[in-house]
């Protein structure tokens, strides 16, 4: 029952989509404000290796440790995401080569790899690592179990913040103030909202989120540290912002969905089941099906009602006409 | 007391020119404050990347290498940007160029020396290539009012899939297949001799020459530049790209100007990606860790940015991001991690991001707050 | 006013600098001097990821140990195919580097050779040789085929999870000799094969394993640089064969042992044939016999009398008694591939497209 195809890729898919959870839930944060990063991967990597770093030096045992790591991983990059808010809110850069320019510095073959680098964090195993908290008949129980009973504490932290994010943007002040800010910052503006403050906040915010997905692959998927380990995972969490129409909820839909396609191929693979290039088009099919819900949202009419932000990308200036 | 920051009217040629020397310059000076934390001499070390760069034997011709695809891209972008059309899928048609590109040469081409038949076809090939890719994001952009930026970023990571699955998942026309190499490990099936671009020698002792596609890049830069400055459809570009509103009621037609502009960039991608093949690799890189692992797509708009969308200075700037590529190599080893090198670009990049602030406004030190005059954003 | 002024200090102080700058770049022979010979070692990832360049890396400390100050060694790390990998070298070239190691395929063409026709390359993995172009490689399938007993020997299932990186040559031997090793001491046992299409993928890895434990794999085994599959196999408690170092750290507990790398030697014998004029063009192809490969100290999961049948058959495959790719051998779909009394070559094992009987997957991915 739980090694039949299905239940296993939805399974992989709820763990391989956690970190593009995470990540895309400080994007959509980021985006709702009007602020695109296209750093996500960067500041994931930085995220990863802080975090695990912090694991490595922290001796407090197994739950201390691990709780400080994901939070000095959230800071990380929290501050990266801050380089990306001076940029383009006090310096008004555009927003996607200060994005780009994000990447190159924190990336594979920028901060992150130097900090590994000199942090001696390459070939050592993680000393504590996330696992399963349920016991083990019940992470044996059919369906549930490895769906939801075999998941890592992180996987947990990933639903209450989805629920706490779609609370903070339907019912709360601050929260349909950032819609507000990131539909129109000039009627924001003048309802007396700060939009640079707004936008500074939710771009912070969104690199703590995506550090915290990075942490997620040293200290939960692959418990160990290499350069560039997230391996694009940041790229697809932009891309799944939009698939999730920048909705907190359809983003863990979207995430799992994602999340599974990437454990298709392998899974097709040991099952002898061939469907043509399977390689190809599992690798594709996120991008290709983002294209398609673009396109769907950019319907006139339908955009609205959908949450794509007006302003998203454009720099507010409240001096110029 | 706070400052206030205002849009200049006009902007003082000098302080175009200034601005970004002494953000670059700043950028050094932060660089240079990590490689002293980091215990290591930066007169040292930036006279070892300048001289990697631009100085010792054989370093000006790797920058070119370096340089040429970074001048394609950066135009592609630069022409875009002008628009206000944000095309950063550069990467993907640049991979699409590489891929029709490599097809014409590998089905025209036959033996003796360069043809400039099978090389025109190839360059005709990598524009449409590059152009058909761009299209798409062009068209969905004309037609249902869709983000560029998003579909054109998603295309670049189908086309490198593609890309990888002509060489390595499939045999394709692309792969070789023939002969003990071909067997050892996926490559792509090498250019028949005559549609190998040729490479003009310019200094003979240190080994430099200019291939075909630094040419063609200079040549795209004035083509460009004409476009823009001396034709009516440049200047409706222009207009539209200043004001959509205005340039409707000028009796502009967006659409099919939007449709266009994106061909244009993607063509000049493209080109870039045909001149990949047909300058260096000789035949078609699907190794993901070769072509793919530049993102000579992702450099080239950094590297439009830097040059202000001017056509000229693109290929200046691509020269110069080149060099510091190239020199990055050369810097990083047992002593050096090459993180370092990326850091060291990114704080280059960063300030001399920021310092474009300095040329388009003016920093003003205010003693009494302004009234602020909420006005809605253009 | 003030502002104006102040911009133009901004310029001058530029236009100094930069003068500066070029003074400096310009005195000649920054970094040519010396008469220490300096060798640089090229790698295709992090020198510290753990696998494949780590091991490389390893032998090139190697050198410099043994060699003390008459070498200058340096490494190059994450350099792509193609256009950085021709930089790279161009600089290194520039500095004075006079023997360069490429170890990964694909890195040196005839252009390049022919450039530097003083410089001498050595590349790994790879088939083109040229007058100063050397190949080096070695006999991994011998250890791997031993990894493969001792994988074998820990099934308590009939199928064996394998994570295998692309469909090429190298890696279809690298499959087969370990499902043949592995039926040495588990009659009828099948080896699964999941490819990830990437030399070092951490998570990709994890999910070939995870798939594979999934379809029934009861031990898993890797042809891929990343110990991801071993992290995984811990977690489920299913036995793990390694591949290229010894990364047994990484999940002691499922441990049983893997084929590893030892470049030092080979690397020490050619710098110093190069500094003293006597390196030639060649082929290397190292073995068990010139401890070359070996395989890793074993786990606690193995026992002593697999020790014992592995130790023989090593013995055995050291004096040339045995041969794992020795006639008979049947491919997949049973059709005899290699005829009693034959041997398969180094050429016909560098162009091995055919996966043998009892592997369960498709040589082409």
């Amino acid at each position: 029952m739980n090694n039949t195809l299905l239940v296993t890729l939805i399974a992989s898919g709820v763990a391989y989509g956690t970190p593009l959870l995470f990540a895309s839930l400080g994007e959509l944060l980021a985006e709702r404000s009007g602020v695109l990063n296209l750093g996500v991967e960067g500041m994931m990597l930085v995220g990863a290796v802080m975090g695990f770093w912090t694991e490595q030096r922290v001796h407090a045992g197994p739950v201390v440790s691990l709780i400080v790591a994901v939070f000095v991983a959230a800071f990380s990059a929290a501050c990266m995401a801050a380089i990306h808010a001076f940029l383009v809110i006090t310096l008004r850069a555009s927003q996607i080569v200060s994005g780009l320019a994000l990447t190159i510095f924190a990336g594979a073959a920028g901060l992150s790899s130097y900090l590994g680098n000199d942090l001696n964090l390459a070939d050592v195993p993680a000393s504590h690592t996330f696992h399963a908290v349920f016991p083990s008949g019940m992470q044996n129980w059919p369906i549930v179990g490895p769906l939801v009973f075999g998941q890592t504490p992180l996987v947990y932290a990933s639903w209450v913040c989805v629920a706490a994010i779609a609370y903070y943007l339907t019912r709360t002040r601050p929260g349909l103030n950032v819609r507000a800010v990131g539909e129109s910052p000039a009627a924001a503006d003048a309802m007396g909202i700060s939009v640079t403050r707004y936008r500074y906040a939710h771009t912070i915010a969104g690199g703590a989120f995506a550090g915290v997905a990075g942490a997620t692959f040293t200290l939960a998927i692959t418990p160990q540290w290499v350069s560039g380990i997230t391996g694009g995972a940041g790229w697809i969490a932009i891309a799944l912002v939009i698939f999730a129409f920048w909705r907190p909820e359809l983003c863990l839909v979207g995430a799992y969905f994602f999340g599974a396609l990437q454990a298709l191929a392998p899974e097709l693979q040991a099952r002898n089941i061939s469907l043509g290039p399977t390689e190809l088009w599992t690798n594709a099919m996120p991008y290709a099906a983002t294209i398609v819900v673009l396109v769907l949202v950019s319907w006139r009419g339908a955009r609205r009602r959908l949450g794509a932000p007006a302003a998203l990308g454009v720099a507010y200036v409240r001096e110029e006409a | 007391m706070r400052f206030t920051v205002e849009r200049r009217l006009q902007q003082p040629r000098w302080l175009v020119v200034a601005v970004p020397l002494a953000s670059v310059l700043f950028g050094f000076v932060v660089a240079a404050v990590v490689l002293l934390a980091t215990g290591h001499d930066p007169v040292t070390s930036y006279r070892q990347l300048f001289d990697a760069a631009f100085v010792s034997t054989g370093s000006l011709d790797q920058t070119l290498i370096a340089a040429t695809p970074l001048a394609f891209t950066g135009l592609a972008a630069a022409v875009a940007f002008r628009m206000r059309i944000f095309n950063i899928g550069a990467e993907g048609q640049l991979y699409m160029g590489s891929i029709t590109g490599a097809a014409a040469g590998l089905y025209l081409g036959g033996r003796g020396s360069a043809s400039p038949w099978v090389i025109a076809a190839m360059i005709v090939a990598g524009c449409a290539g590059g152009a058909a890719w761009a299209s798409i994001a062009g068209a969905l952009r004309a037609f249902f009012g869709t983000s560029e930026i998003l579909t054109s970023l998603m295309l670049n990571y189908v086309a490198g899939y593609i890309l990888t699955y002509l060489i390595f998942q499939s045999e394709s026309y692309w792969r070789q297949t023939k002969g003990f190499n071909a067997t050892v490990f996926p490559t792509g099936k090498p250019l028949p001799s005559n549609a190998v671009w040729p490479a003009w020698t310019l200094h003979t002792q240190g080994g430099i020459a200019l291939p075909l596609g630094a040419g063609l890049a200079a040549v795209a830069a004035v083509l460009l530049w004409v476009l823009y400055r001396r034709t009516r459809f440049g200047f409706e570009v222009q207009v539209l790209g200043d004001s959509v509103g205005a340039a409707r009621y000028a009796g502009v037609r967006t659409r099919r100007k939007i449709l266009s502009v994106m061909a244009i960039s993607g063509a000049i991608a493209g080109l870039g990606g045909a001149s990949q093949v047909g300058d260096f690799s000789h035949s078609l890189d699907g190794d993901p860790n070769g072509l793919q692992r530049q993102g000579y797509g992702y450099a080239g708009i950094v590297v439009a940015a830097l040059a202000r969308y001017n056509p000229f200075a693109v290929v200046l700037v691509a020269f110069l991001i080149g060099g510091l590529d190239n020199a990055g190599n050369s810097l990083q080893g047992a002593d050096f991690p090459s993180g370092r090198v990326g850091v060291i670009q990114g704080i280059i990049l960063f300030s001399t991001l920021g310092g474009e602030l300095l040329v388009r406004h003016r920093v003003r030190i205010a003693r009494t707050p302004q009234a602020p005059a909420p006005e809605p954003a253009s | 006013m003030t502002q104006r002024k102040l911009a133009l200090a901004a310029v001058l102080l530029v236009i100094s600098a930069a003068s500066v700058v070029l003074a400096l770049g310009t005195s000649p022979g920054a970094a040519k001097s010396s008469s220490v010979f300096k060798a640089a070692w090229i790698y295709v990832g992090p020198h510290n990821d753990g696998g494949w360049s780590q091991a490389h890396e390893a032998g090139r400390q190697y050198v410099q140990k043994m060699l003390g100050s008459k070498v200058q060694t340096t490494y190059k790390e994450n350099i792509a195919v193609g256009a950085q990998f021709s930089q790279t070298v161009a600089s290194l070239v520039a500095q004075g580097y006079k023997l360069i190691f490429a170890t990964s395929y694909g890195y040196i063409t005839p252009a390049i050779a022919a450039k530097y026709p003083d410089v001498d390359f050595e590349q790994a993995t790879g088939t083109y040789q040229a007058k100063n172009v050397s190949e080096y490689f070695g006999a991994a399938e011998d250890t791997v085929f031993l990894s493969g007993m001792a994988a074998g020997a820990a099934a308590k299932c009939n199928t064996i999870g394998f994570v295998v990186a692309y469909p090429i040559p190298e890696v279809i031997r690298h499959a087969n000799a370990f499902a043949l090793g592995a039926q040495v001491t588990h009659p009828g046992v099948a080896v699964k094969l999941v490819w990830t299409n990437s030399w070092f993928d951490p998570a990709k890895e994890k999910k070939a394993a995870q798939s594979l434990h999934a379809a029934g794999a009861c031990v898993l085994g890797q042809n891929v640089d990343s110990p991801a599959t071993g992290q995984y196999a811990q977690s489920v408690h299913v036995p793990w064969v390694g591949y290229d170092s010894d990364s047994s750290k990484f999940a002691p507990k499922s441990w049983l042992t893997g084929s590893v790398y030892n470049w030092g030697p080979y690397y020490l014998k050619r710098v110093k044939a190069a500094m003293n004029g006597t390196w030639k063009s060649g082929f290397y192809y190292g073995s068990i016999n010139d401890g070359f490969t070996k395989l890793a100290p074993y786990g606690p999961g193995v026992s002593a009398a697999t020790k014992a049948t592995i130790a023989s058959k090593e013995k055995a495959i050291e004096n040339g008694s045995f041969y794992e790719f020795a006639g008979p051998l049947y491919d997949q779909s049973g059709k005899l591939r290699v005829p009693k009394g034959k041997k398969m070559t180094v050429n016909q094992l560098y162009a091995m497209s055919w996966l043998v009987k009892g592997v369960i997957g498709s040589p082409k991915g």
